[in-house]
């Protein structure tokens, strides 16, 4: 095996340590008493790393057509944003829809 | 490939809206939600995901330097951890049951059956195309050179695995 495959493998082997470490400890989060924002940024944070490292080394992401990556990472980015700003703002939120839903 | 994945996306797109408006409008239960949920099995699925996406990875990384037998294997492993999910759904099915979590336990518990069978029906058909693409290759349908069949498998794989990776803290962590 070349020595430049090698690293691409121990790459993707790296990643998937992170992502297991990740999940464990982040589920670790959820047995704080923490408030609930706080939480929320925990959380969408370690999200948000695990959904880079998922698209960078297991989708190849950087190999796709500029658009198409463009869309995926709006949706991996736009996912924990949105976590915090409904965990923060879930009154206006609630008022906002209710209103449109009648 | 992609167009069906863009349609994946919108699909959930469109649930997780649904979820955060469901969860403006009744925040007491969702806070409460987590601690009804097993956070064992949630964390099950999330490494079982996870640990086949990566056996699909190297997979592919087999398959580029043409190694066949040991894309075979990787991609075998990856079927295995795959089938973990609906193993461990079928514990946790019989555990929420047995608890009284059914359809009728609040709005909560049907939002989490609602985005989760979603995604179970995703895994579904990528279990079914992982076996194909693992008969494909052990009949050497893909080559180093033209292996796009593969790739198109590996991509949808990946993302049903992201698209785990935002449902799972959003029912067994967020309190």
């Amino acid at each position: 095996m070349s020595p430049e495959r090698k690293i691409t493998d121990r790459k993707v082997d790296f990643a998937w340590l992170m992502l297991v470490l990740l999940s464990v400890g982040g589920a670790g989060m959820a047995s704080t008493d923490a408030n609930t924002v706080l939480v929320a940024v925990g959380v969408s944070l370690v999200m948000a790393i695990k959904l880079r490292l998922v698209s960078t080394y297991f989708l190849e992401l950087h190999e796709a057509h500029p658009r198409i990556r463009r869309a995926v990472l709006a949706f991996c980015h736009g996912m924990p944003i949105l976590v915090i700003l409904t965990t923060a703002f879930g009154d206006t939120l609630s008022r906002l829809t209710g209103a449109l839903l009648g | 490939m992609w167009v069906g994945i863009f349609c994946e996306i919108t699909e959930f797109a469109l649930l997780f809206a649904v979820f955060f408006i469901a969860r403006a409008h009744h925040p007491e239960a969702f806070q409460a939600g987590p601690e009804r949920l097993s956070l064992l099995a949630g964390t099950g699925y999330t490494l079982m995901l996870l640990t086949s996406g990566w056996c699909v990875a190297r997979a592919l990384h087999a398959m580029r330097r043409g190694d066949k037998r040991a894309t075979v294997r990787w991609m075998l492993a990856g079927f295995v951890f795959g089938l973990g999910y609906p193993a461990i759904k079928i514990f946790e099915l019989q555990r929420n049951f047995a608890l009284g979590l059914d359809g009728s336990a609040g709005v909560f518990i049907v939002s989490y059956y609602y985005l989760t069978f979603t995604h179970l029906v995703h895994v579904f058909w990528g279990l079914l195309g992982m076996m194909w693409v693992i008969v494909r290759t052990g009949f050497g349908a893909y080559t180093p050179e033209e292996h796009s069949g593969l790739e198109a498998f590996a991509c949808y794989w990946h993302v049903t695995d992201m698209i785990w990776l935002m449902i799972f803290p959003l029912f067994y962590l967020l309190g």
